[in-house]
């Protein structure tokens, strides 16, 4: 009788580990060595421009895609020797819901641990105990489509967990969520991390990034661009400073000679406003060569890095 | 065992079924309504309405009437219709809109599992669907209006089953090719009425052209047909039996791959 015993190498070794992933659609590489690497309770950030390989990426390391090369371990279980013991670790909340219509919301949660091997123990308990952890109880007889895209989300989390997984995947979780429900899911992955969970996450919204995410791994046309900590990967890809000036100001021909001149990389217009990177030295001459400009300067965010990455190699 | 097949054994695959079950059994006073009618009211007025309009119907040369004639071709062809229509049409929806598939996915199950799960679960229903048949042919028994070989009766469920395992594959190919759902006429027209008007099921299909009689030899529907009219209205085991067993595990050794495949392609985008 299989139990549900972790593999002996789980407690040596991060919850995810995959290395040199590869996956090619039509001639065309859409995720081209990654490696990734998530401990329990840790937050790890899948951050890129549409069609960077974010989405492609998490459904190689959850099976739903397999590798064209790589290794992908989970829980100490390598994915293409056992996929079935790996599976086993890992729960899923996919970009769209992909619940059970025929089934109420209770119905839900008991179907999906039907999916899973060993069994999870006492599930009528544990599914009892998701539905009011994640305030699905008033709701437990009634079918998923009369739910709020706050509670569907919810619904789909409580899924993602009903078998005790270790390993939480979360494929931009909180898309088209108004600002409260939004709140609501990032309470309760910050609670799901402080319980141990390792989790992975896709998102599109920098502030949900930087919150939620321990680290952040930057993805551009399938490869790794950056790695680490949100500051650090801001200072290495964008710079120290953000300048802000106004587009429209008929000086800022002259900057952008003098950008072109100086090596700097080339400003981003955002609506009205030119976004130009610089380190200190650069604030410096900046301020020397165009003192009388008016300009803003403030720390780099998530979303100066977001157009950066958006922009055509 | 190849892979494809092997999954038809593993508990990921009746775990599928099984959802499916969970679901119809909720609904299963309405659903059983329509195949409990649809073959008394065929019974009714074909059998009984139009066949009183052919005093002299004749099946192999022997004197039969067109009821007695037209219950076993029901049977093959209720197995066929319910397992092609549940493994194209139901199936297509969950895989589609439904994103059932996706839903299962994502846990331990795999495609191949999806795909024994829906061709099990179509052909459960097949032969369940086929079992409310052959009540209502025992009714129609009772009253004297049917003569038929109960005592073979046994032998037609299994292969009813096979039959309605092979349909569902064939199904099941059309939900992996049909670009949307707009498009389900198209096997209604390539595959359910050709094949279904074309078996022996509603008229004895009879010529000596090489082209008849090589659709004869290779047409599962009309083996099955016959083989069931033979030992219901005869008592005798016959060799399109062993034909009709042969093609559906010939069409289901095929056909599963090659709906994985496609369904691959489909559903993951790989392949």
């Amino acid at each position: 009788m299989p139990t549900l015993a972790a593999h002996p190498n789980a407690q040596n070794e991060p919850v995810l580990l995959a290395c040199g992933l590869v996956k090619q659609f039509a001639n065309r590489r859409v995720v081209d060595g990654v490696d990734l690497r998530c401990r329990a309770g840790q937050v790890l950030g899948l951050l890129g421009a549409n069609g960077a390989g974010k989405t492609t990426t998490l459904r190689l390391c959850y099976g739903f895609l397999q590798p064209d090369a790589g290794t992908i371990r989970v829980a100490g279980v390598d994915r293409h020797t056992d996929p079935e013991a790996a599976a086993r670790w890992v729960g899923v909340c996919t970009q769209d819901d992909t619940f059970d219509t025929d089934f109420t919301v209770r119905g839900n949660l008991e179907q999906m641990s039907r999916y899973f091997r060993p069994r999870p123990p006492a599930v009528k308990a544990r599914v009892t105990a998701l539905l009011e952890r994640f305030g699905l109880d008033r709701y437990a007889n009634a079918k998923p489509d009369i739910l709020s895209g706050g509670y569907r989300r919810r619904l789909m989390l409580a899924r993602a967990l009903v078998h005790e997984p270790r390993l939480l995947f979360l494929d931009e979780p909180t898309t088209g969520l108004d600002p409260q429900a939004r709140l609501e899911v990032w309470e309760l992955i910050d609670t799901l991390r402080r319980e141990g969970l390792g989790i992975v996450l896709t998102t599109h919204y920098m502030d949900e990034a930087e919150r939620l995410s321990d680290e952040l791994l930057i993805l551009r046309e399938g490869r790794v661009v950056a790695a680490g900590h949100s500051r650090a990967v801001l200072g290495n890809l964008i710079g120290e400073h953000m300048l802000v000036l106004d587009a429209r100001d008929p000086a800022v021909s002259v900057v952008r000679d003098w950008v072109r001149q100086a090596g700097l990389p080339e400003p981003t217009r955002v609506l009205s406003s030119l976004h130009l990177a610089l380190d200190g030295p650069g604030l410096a001459q900046f301020s020397t060569r165009f003192g009388d400009l008016r300009f803003e300067v403030r720390p780099p965010t998530l979303d100066d890095l977001f157009l950066k990455l958006a922009e055509p190699s | 065992m190849i892979p494809s097949y092997r999954a038809a054994f593993q508990w990921q695959s009746r775990a599928v079924l099984g959802r499916h079950l969970t679901v119809y059994r909720r609904n299963w006073h309405t659903a059983a309504l329509p195949p409990l009618l649809e073959p008394i009211i065929l019974l009714l007025a074909f059998g009984v309405g139009l066949g009183g309009f052919i005093p002299e119907f004749a099946w192999r040369g022997r004197p039969v009437s067109y009821l007695a004639y037209l219950a076993p071709g029901m049977l093959a062809y209720t197995a066929f219709m319910t397992a092609f229509f549940q493994a194209l049409f139901a199936a297509y929806i969950r895989m589609h809109y439904q994103k059932t598939w996706e839903g299962q996915l994502v846990t331990q199950l795999r495609l191949e599992h999806v795909v024994w799960g829906e061709v099990l679960w179509a052909a459960t229903l097949g032969t369940v669907y086929a079992l409310i048949v052959t009540l209502v042919l025992a009714g129609f028994s009772v009253t004297g209006w049917l003569q038929l070989h109960w005592a073979s009766a046994f032998l037609v469920l299994p292969l009813l089953f096979l039959a309605a395992l092979a349909f569902a594959t064939l199904g099941l190919l059309f939900t992996a090719l049909v670009p949307s759902i707009d498009h389900m006429n198209i096997p209604f027209f390539l595959v359910i009425m050709p094949l279904g008007f074309t078996s022996s099921t509603y008229f004895p299909l009879e010529g000596d052209s090489p082209w008849t009689q090589a659709w004869l030899v290779l047409n599962p529907l009309h083996h099955l047909a016959e083989g069931i009219r033979l030992l219901l209205l005869a008592g005798e085991p016959n060799h399109h039996l062993v034909a009709a067993c042969g093609l559906f595990l010939l069409m289901i050794l095929i056909l599963i791959p090659v709906d994985e495949r496609l369904l691959r392609r489909r559903v993951l985008g790989e392949g």
